[in-house]
């Protein structure tokens, strides 16, 4: 029951656009915190750790929440012990998550202006949907002439949503095929990516396709930025892309049997295939959801491939930023 | 803040200073760093303060004013920048109460993660409590503070005065006998460092003219005539030689944050003909050029351009009008291209630089 | 230097024989180059850069005049070998001023790898027998860089040739097909003792003894003669004039309206396609970058800017090159000699631009004509090169006994930065070149 509770809260949560997922986790545990009846804090830290536990267990993608509550924890952990009460100690260990949370609203605006600086009369290319990336190229827009090429960013497309609302705001921009991101690249000045979650080595954990738009940006000497707020800085340090948290077996894998399938293909793109008919007679349709339902959600891209690392706390190379997660964590 | 007559003695010596580096009479790295200095002891000496914050407010508006006369000699920021991390740690000791958090946040926490400054020995025996903003007193803050400041000063102006020697200190361990060196332009670091070698080694250096300054015929001269055998080369054979040549060797005009560099026009080209035979690049640089700066190499503009008339000159006749001439003064080195620095605090990787960068410099300077 | 004087073999009348002949002339010219540079070095043991071991300006005509060399004070031939070689017997000074060991004696090692590469050469040196005056005239040019360039030292050669040919008479009791040749050997040497050899003269010079020998025996010597200046004249016309005129068309192609085109020094061919591209009234810009020693992108530059509208250039030395590749869409550069594994052998300079433009993906295009093709593989810029003349040197402020000036003028760009190159058979990768000749039919180039 309290498992459903705090993965309810944390969806609704998620609502405000403005949230990310680590923020979005870290006030679902206060809203938790307010709710529980722990008399100590050896009590109160280890329902904090189940409830993250299991935030992640219901969350198909769960390292940004995962980076979130592994942060507010270990701040947990090292706060002094030193209030009167433990229900002020509460309070105030509340109090201290929320007053984050909205300090947390103002780092895109922060990274923006880091990032700003990079940007001249330039084409950037970037990736999927990003709110600190669309921040950035907002601003950048007021005192530049930039020009924006968006990755269609497949299944979900959220790439179009991007574009339309750089759009909006006047900036010349087009969508990109994720497949025409090579042809593209001699075109662009440099690749702007968001992230998810910022890794142990250095290297980004975000949408899928990130790793090959890095690796050609890399081979065509491209520069290669990404924008992460503290935040997002998780101490995982993946030894391979099938070494993310969010990977299963059952991603690319080869589908046993072929099953007829008599609905339509969905999100508007059409599979009109002549039926193929398998061995025992069933016509084989591969519809979209097929597709991005066997594929993976987010990739990981090496530390070597990376530029340079836009952050609150300041501009990082890929090593600097494991000098400040060994820093918080081992500190 | 300062009283008329001090301040407008300050301001005597700092536009004396301003002036000299705006027209270009004081060139080159370790120059005006020593100028720079000059100007701040005197500055710091003579101005009149009750708190930390004036003395800081008044050397960063030097500085400023400093680096806008003259924004590529980067060394100018940079003893700025390494005065007011001196005197902010001369305080931080002399003044009896720790370093106050003010709130335990996380933000605070995420902070902490940030390399942490190396503790400084203590200079003031004697810890006389310092009274900021005292009404009746205004001097004694400064009293108290200013001999200290003054030993932090020396202190940096002897780091700057033993450059050559600190670098050149461990030379004989980077350069082994009948070893074949590339060199160019003039560098007085890299002078002084390949002199100091030939005392103990018995090696070849090829040095590269470097068109159209042509600074590698001083430095040919000057080495042939310390005793080392030199070739003098045009810049277009550093490649064809590159495959028996067996360590670069640069001099550095300003080394950035990224762990890249700025470097004489040429270096660029040396670099990566020796990444191409995976040749080892060394950068031979004092530790004032370190800048905190990122992205400077991202502006063209930001590469000085020389005089024209050496490329191209009027001696060409009507050439001279129908032809665009390029002449940058600095090449941007990627820090890929680059194998280690010798400054006189030890040797570093270029990834490395960064970190050196924070405990040299406070991030409220970098910015001036 | 024994004068080739006319050997008749009247028994064996095939070609090998003569050849057999020529070669013991040549060998015995060898032997003799050599025992005087011994002479040359038991008495001058620390000469620079092992100048007897070399062909050049040391062996003149009698043993005796080498040792006096070092101690007159002769400073009309300002050669480097002379100015060193001055202060060797005079000052027995050690290798280079170092404390481990390597005290006495020779040069230290790093002097002495550079010391193959030959000294750069005196002007006015001697003539050794019989030279045609065009020969004389044109060794002369040569040395002094009058005529510089793969291509205008061919064409010179072989125009040279046809002189001497037309002045040419049969011996008696000779054939024009077996004595030509040996007549021409020296002619040849004194041309290499001016400038070594390039391989476009080489691959000339070589069809040329082709024809020599295949010249028919039974046509009157006149006809013979004119026969083979016909053939001189149509190898210039076909592998050169009109190989250059399909090359042009082909690289007019690649070059579109608001490109930026980048070339280094001066190769004859690349200007040729520049002019013909403007005035196919395609508007674009040139940058010319330029480097020490010869400076040669001034000369392609006026010639640029002669035309009517003049083509926008800029120019830049070698070291600003990083900041102008950025903006070029294209590089065009030309080729002393292409080799079988795809190497070119260039201009000094001419890697690096080739190796910067690989890096910021700018493709590189190599014009060159087929009869440049070498059989030889070249590993590095170090195997094979020439210094250039001390003319061309600045001005040392003293003659330093540790200071070397050093020109050399050419260097080997590896084939992986190139893309393509541009041949009278069309645009091919640099390693195919050495399947053009199966593919053309032919067994050699």
């Amino acid at each position: 029951m309290a498992d459903f509770q705090i993965y309810q809260s944390y969806q609704r949560l998620l609502k405000n656009e403005d949230l990310s997922t680590p923020l979005a986790a870290i006030l679902a545990l206060t809203e938790m915190m307010k709710q529980s009846n722990a008399g100590t804090m050896f009590e109160l830290l280890n329902e904090l750790k189940g409830n993250a536990e299991a935030l992640s267990r219901h969350s198909s993608n769960p390292i940004g929440l995962n980076a979130g509550c592994e942060l507010f924890i270990e701040f947990i952990t090292l706060f002094p012990h030193d209030a009167a009460s433990f229900s002020e100690l509460k309070t105030e260990l509340i109090r201290q998550g929320q007053q984050y949370a909205g300090q947390a609203l103002a780092y895109r605006a922060k990274i923006a202006e880091l990032a700003f600086d990079f940007i001249k009369d330039d084409s950037i290319l970037t990736h999927s949907y990003s709110r600190v990336v669309l921040q950035t190229l907002l601003m950048a827009h007021k005192r530049k002439r930039i020009s924006v090429f968006v990755t269609e960013a497949r299944p979900r497309g959220m790439g179009i949503k991007t574009a339309e609302m750089l759009m909006a705001a006047g900036i010349p921009c087009t969508v990109v095929l994720d497949s025409a991101v090579a042809y593209a690249i001699d075109k662009v000045d440099f690749v702007l990516m968001g992230s998810e979650a910022v890794v142990e080595s250095g290297g980004l954990v975000n949408a899928v396709g990130s790793n090959q738009i890095a690796i050609i940006a890399k081979a065509a000497n491209k520069p290669f930025y990404a924008l992460a707020e503290s935040y997002k800085f998780h101490r995982m340090f993946p030894l391979s892309q099938y070494d993310l948290p969010s990977h299963n077996p059952g991603v690319l894998s080869f589908p046993q049997t072929p099953s007829a399938r008599a609905h339509p293909a969905s999100s508007g793109l059409s599979s009109e295939s002549s039926s193929i008919l398998s061995d025992n007679g069933s016509p084989i349709k591969i519809t979209q959801e097929d597709i991005a339902r066997n594929n993976p959600d987010v990739d990981y891209t090496r530390p070597d491939l990376i530029s340079l690392v836009f952050s609150d706390v300041g501009s990082l190379t890929p090593e600097g930023v494991s000098q400040y997660l060994v820093g918080m964590f081992a500190g | 803040m300062a009283s008329d007559p001090q301040s407008a003695a300050n301001q005597r010596i700092v536009e004396d200073l301003v002036s000299r580096l705006r027209r270009r009479q004081l060139v080159g790295s370790r120059a005006t760093a020593l100028e720079t200095l000059l100007v701040l002891r005197q500055v710091v000496s003579k101005t009149r303060f009750s708190n930390l914050d004036q003395l800081v407010n008044v050397i960063q508006s030097v500085g400023r004013r400093l680096v806008e006369a003259q924004p590529k000699e980067h060394s100018v920021g940079n003893t700025v920048r390494k005065v007011l991390h001196h005197i902010r740690e001369e305080y931080h000791t002399a003044s009896e109460q720790p370093i106050v958090e003010s709130s335990f946040s996380i933000a605070k926490f995420v902070l902490q993660g940030q390399p942490r400054k190396q503790a400084t020995i203590p200079r003031s025996e004697t810890r006389v409590p310092l009274k900021e903003n005292d009404s009746n007193d205004p001097d004694s803050f400064a009293r108290v503070l200013k001999p200290v400041l003054m030993e932090a000063i020396q202190d940096v102006f002897d780091e700057l005065e033993t450059v050559y020697d600190n670098i050149s200190k461990n030379a004989k361990d980077h350069i082994h006998s009948d070893e074949i060196i590339l060199t160019l332009g003039m560098s007085r670091t890299v002078q002084s460092f390949l002199k100091s070698a030939a005392h103990y080694r018995n090696y070849t250096v090829i040095v590269a003219e470097t068109a159209p300054s042509y600074g590698g015929r001083e430095m040919a001269a000057s080495l042939s005539s310390a005793g080392i055998s030199t070739f003098l080369v045009p810049d277009s054979s550093i490649y064809a030689l590159m495959s028996r040549v067996n360590k670069v060797i640069l001099g550095a005009h300003a080394i950035l944050a990224n762990g890249g560099m700025f470097a004489t026009s040429g270096s660029l080209l040396a670099a990566t003909a020796a990444r191409s035979y995976s040749t080892p690049v060394v950068v031979c640089a004092g530790q004032f050029k370190l800048t905190p700066l990122w992205n400077l190499y991202h502006e063209y503009g930001a590469l000085d351009f020389g005089d024209p008339n050496a490329v191209l000159g009027f001696e060409e006749g009507d050439l001279v009008n129908k032809v665009d001439v390029v002449n940058p003064y600095y090449d941007y080195v990627r820090p890929e291209l680059l194998d280690v620095f010798i400054t006189n605090y030890g040797d570093h990787p270029p990834s490395s630089i960064y970190r050196l960068l924070k405990e040299t410099y406070d991030d409220e300077d970098n910015e001036l | 230097m024994p004068q080739a004087g006319p050997k008749y073999e009247p028994a064996s009348a095939e070609a090998q024989s003569l050849t057999k002949a020529q070669k013991r002339a040549e060998g015995r010219a060898r032997q003799e180059q050599q025992r005087a540079a011994k002479a040359a070095q038991k008495q001058q043991p620390q000469s620079g850069l092992g100048a007897p071991g070399t062909t050049g300006s040391s062996s003149s005509k009698s043993k005796g005049t080498v040792p006096k060399k070092p101690v007159s004070e002769s400073n009309k031939t300002p050669s480097a070998a002379a100015s060193s070689s001055k202060d060797a017997p005079t000052t027995l000074r050690e290798g280079a001023g170092g404390l481990d060991g390597l005290s006495d004696g020779p040069k230290s090692r790093g002097l002495r790898i550079f010391s193959h590469f030959g000294l750069p050469k005196t002007p006015g040196h001697q003539i050794k027998g019989d030279i045609h005056p065009a020969i004389v005239k044109l060794g002369l040019q040569f040395s002094e860089f009058k005529i510089c360039g793969a291509n205008a030292r061919c064409i010179a050669t072989l125009t040279a040739f046809k002189m001497v040919i037309q002045d040419y008479v049969t011996p008696p009791h000779n054939t024009l097909s077996r004595h030509l040749m040996t007549h021409l050997s020296p002619q040849i040497t004194h041309l290499v003792t001016a400038r070594p050899m390039s391989v476009t003269m080489g691959n000339a010079i070589r069809q040329l003894k082709l024809e020599i020998s295949g010249s028919d025996i039974d046509l009157p010597e006149q006809d013979a003669k004119d026969a083979l200046c016909q053939k001189i004249d149509n190898y210039i016309r076909d592998r050169i004039i009109i190989a250059d005129e399909v090359i042009e068309d082909l690289a007019v192609k690649k070059i579109k309206d608001e490109d930026v085109v980048l070339t280094y020094a001066r190769s004859s061919l690349v200007e040729k396609i520049i002019l013909r591209a403007h005035s196919l009234n395609k508007r674009f810009s040139v940058i010319v970058v330029d480097s020490r020693p010869l400076l040669e992108g001034k000369a392609l530059l006026h010639s640029l800017t002669s035309t009517v509208p003049p083509i926008p250039c800029t120019y830049a030395l070698l070291p600003a090159l990083p900041s102008l590749i950025t903006d070029a869409d294209i590089v065009l550069l030309g080729a002393h000699s292409l080799h079988a594994n795809g190497s070119v052998y260039s201009r000094a300079g001419t890697a690096m631009v080739a190796m910067l433009a690989k890096e910021h993906t700018v493709p590189v295009m190599l014009c060159c004509e087929t009869y440049k093709f070498s059989e030889t593989v070249m590993l590095d810029g170090f195997g094979k090169n020439e210094l250039a003349p001390t003319k061309f040197s600045p001005a040392s402020p003293k003659s330093n006994s540790n200071l070397e000036v050093l020109n050399p003028l050419y260097d080997s760009t590896p084939a992986s930065c190139i893309t393509a190159v541009v041949t009278e058979v069309g645009l091919i990768p640099p390693t195919s070149i050495s399947s053009i000749p199966l593919a053309l039919g032919r067994t050699t180039l």
